[in-house]
């Protein structure tokens, strides 16, 4: 077995500190917050940092260090600050919400594997720093791996919706977009390699749908870093994204499930920018695993699942499955007790 | 729900209204502490919403010159007496390029040898889309130990085309990172100050008081309100009318924009933001950050433009 096929991911079974992911918090809070809400299901024990009302817990400089500005010495101290707090609280299973800090995560662990005398300079600078210890984790794993972990108790005992058109009950068509920074980077560490990844896939299975093949599955969503967050630069962002729905096109999917944030901002809001440029319309619903979990769960659509935040339409696909939405509600914040109503423990 | 957003903030002085609408020039005046200080009390002050407490004045502190020239002026403080890694990377810029490959701790690991099969360029969504890039030909750069080809590389255009999406690294039979390899390469770059030489290297400038100006002050390297409508016309409309009113619909989702909490939009308290710092000061980021800004002043200078105007111009430029 190489390294690229490898499936031997421990996942454990509680406890997760949740660095949480900056792309996330700025353009898809809800994909996020449902994390929290689906560990809250499971009754998983988890932290995102603080004892509190407020945060301990920065971002992992994952954007600055793939955007060029960070030193690897300073990411490694902030990794290793935010293992420390997470030690403190008891942690040791740390699982990112974002598919980059997971990359960023695993990259700092590999690295004291690979030089060790790396853990003694760094655990000494932490200290001078801001005087904690290095303590490395005993797991990483991403938020998509936990929920691949409990896709079929999720599926059985929590879920109102199945993945399946309501008329006649046909699994529905969806291609997942793994996050390269989940796969590729390091791909023995992810759920089926970066070839044959199942970390969606087995979810798309478990909740009912098709998983669906396409040539360029495996393509990068372009989001990369600089190319389009300085505004130059995105061309390059929105041909990834054509060159994409392009390739899908002829396997007619009815939504793409991601599991990162940037792909996920990526494949749903750059189909704007193709229809503008190409004058063809693609619409095809794009969410985040925690998202489509939230939605098949009985989630509201709206105010718990947030699907205002996405510029293509989600609510044909609620048409399909048959989850029930109140249009009124799109932009109009409801009252606590509705979201409580929906089954979330807010 | 019974939260208000305040839309327009008040500072709470006049001397902090008059700090936030000067431009670079009139900020030199000030006392570096009295500005540090002026800063962090309008960006520490509270307003009580229900449990949660909100910072109405970070949307106005977020990407103005008064942020920048606060930060220009701590990272410099920082830097007085340097400590071990800050030490290392003022030396390192001074040695040839060759010696940063065998020396730098990401660059050192991410090259074994290379094949010349081209299955990185193959597969690469760069090299698809840019004509002239090649991953393959940077590898063989950096393993030709040939400084002039190195420097060629570093003041290219090309150099900054690499999405970093690492979907080069399972394929490559040498287990060569070369996500890693070219980051690297930039962080030399601009230490060496060769990005000046291209459009693409001279964008750094603003992307460091982006995302670096967001790590530094708000312990996060986007802030919500950077993806604005206006600046991401490519997102469509649906997503103009969720930013129009994204502090209700954040709040209503259980994110934090602006206040305490735990999730996205978050202040985190002075104590967090505080430790970040000096996590980041210890690594040694700050020798870049400083040298990007000594750069781009004299670049600045050369064009016989402010420092404000250059930062607005490196990010639009391309
Ligand atoms: S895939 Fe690896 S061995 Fe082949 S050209 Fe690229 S770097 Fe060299
Ligand atoms: S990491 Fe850079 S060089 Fe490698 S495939 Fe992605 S864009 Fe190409």
């Amino acid at each position: 077995m190489t390294a690229s096929t490898a499936t031997t991911k421990v996942i454990p079974e509680n406890d997760f500190f949740i660095p949480p992911s900056c792309i996330l918090g700025a353009i898809n809070p809800s994909t996020e917050v449902i994390i929290t809400r689906i560990f809250d299901l499971l009754g998983l024990r988890w932290k995102a940092a603080g004892v509190g009302p407020e945060s301990q817990c920065t971002c992992c400089t994952g954007i600055l260090s793939h955007g060029d500005i960070m030193s690897i010495e300073s990411t490694l101290l902030v990794v290793a600050r935010l293992w420390s707090v997470a030690a403190e609280m008891g942690f040791e299973n740390i699982s990112p919400a974002c598919v980059t800090s997971f990359a960023i995560h695993t990259e700092c662990f590999e690295m004291y594997e690979h030089e060790p005398e790396l853990t003694v300079k760094v655990d000494r600078w932490l200290q001078e720093a801001c005087g904690r210890r290095l303590v490395i984790p005993k797991h990483i794993v991403h938020a998509s791996d936990v929920v691949y972990r409990y896709r079929e108790t999720l599926a059985q005992n929590f879920m109102k919706h199945r993945l399946v058109d309501k008329t006649d009950g046909r699994p529905l068509r969806v291609v997942d977009h793994v996050g390269c920074h989940y796969a590729k980077v390091f791909p023995e560490k992810s759920i089926g390699g970066a070839d044959w990844c199942d970390v969606l896939a087995g979810a798309i299975r478990s909740w009912g749908g098709e998983n669906v093949d396409y040539p360029e599955r495996r393509h990068c969503c372009g989001m990369g870093f600089r190319q389009c967050m300085i505004r130059p630069n995105r061309g390059y962002t929105m041909a990834c994204v054509l060159k994409k729905l392009e390739s899908m096109e002829p396997w007619a999917p009815e939504a793409i499930l991601t599991n990162c944030p940037g792909c996920n901002v990526m494949l749903d809001k750059e189909q704007w920018a193709v229809k503008e440029l190409t004058g063809k319309t693609y619409d095809i619903p794009t969410l985040s695993y925690t998202e489509l979990a939230g939605l098949l769960l009985g989630w509201d659509p709206y105010g718990v699942v947030g699907i205002q935040a996405h510029t293509v339409p989600i609510e044909p696909l609620l048409d399909k499955i048959g989850i029930p939405y109140d249009r009124s509600k799109e932009w109009q914040p409801e009252a606590q007790q509705d979201i409580e109503l929906a089954g979330v423990r807010a | 729900m019974s939260r208000q957003f305040p839309q327009k903030a008040d500072t709470g002085s006049k001397a902090s209204d008059d700090l936030l609408s000067e431009g670079h020039e009139g900020l030199r005046k000030i006392p570096d502490n009295e500005m540090i200080a002026s800063y962090e009390r309008v960006r520490d002050h509270q307003v009580q919403t229900g449990q949660d407490r909100t910072y109405p004045n970070i949307r106005r502190l977020h990407g103005t010159p008064f942020e920048r020239e606060k930060d220009r002026r701590e990272v410099r403080a920082l830097l007085e007496k340097p400590n071990e890694m800050q030490a290392w990377y003022q030396m390192a810029r001074t040695q040839p390029c060759t010696w940063w490959i065998k020396n730098h701790l990401v660059a050192r690991h991410a090259l074994k040898s290379c094949l010349a099969c081209g299955v990185c360029t193959s597969q690469c969504p760069a090299a698809q889309y840019y004509e002239e890039y090649n991953p393959r030909a940077i590898v063989d750069i950096a393993l030709s130990e040939d400084e002039a080809r190195l420097v060629e590389l570093l003041k290219s255009e090309t150099l900054w085309y690499c999405g970093q999406c690492g979907s080069c690294k399972p394929k490559c039979s040498r287990e060569n990172n070369l996500m890693g390899l070219i980051s690297s390469l930039r962080f030399l770059a601009q230490l060496k100050g060769y990005h000046l030489a291209s459009v693409r290297g001279r964008q750094q400038y603003a992307a460091r008081h982006l995302w670096g100006g967001n790590l530094w002050n708000r312990a996060c390297s986007l802030y919500f309100r950077n993806v604005t409508s206006a600046g991401h016309p490519d997102f469509g409309p649906r997503y103009a009318d969720y930013h129009a009113d994204i502090d209700r619909q954040m709040t209503r989702l259980g994110a934090n924009p602006d206040s305490s909490g735990q999730l996205g939009g978050r202040k985190v308290p002075p104590e967090t933001l505080a430790e970040l710092r000096r996590c980041v000061t210890w690594g040694g980021t700050l020798v870049l950050w400083q040298r990007l800004e000594e750069l781009a002043l004299e670049d600045a200078r050369a064009v016989g433009i402010s420092i404000d105007e250059y930062h607005d111009q490196v990010r639009s430029e391309g």
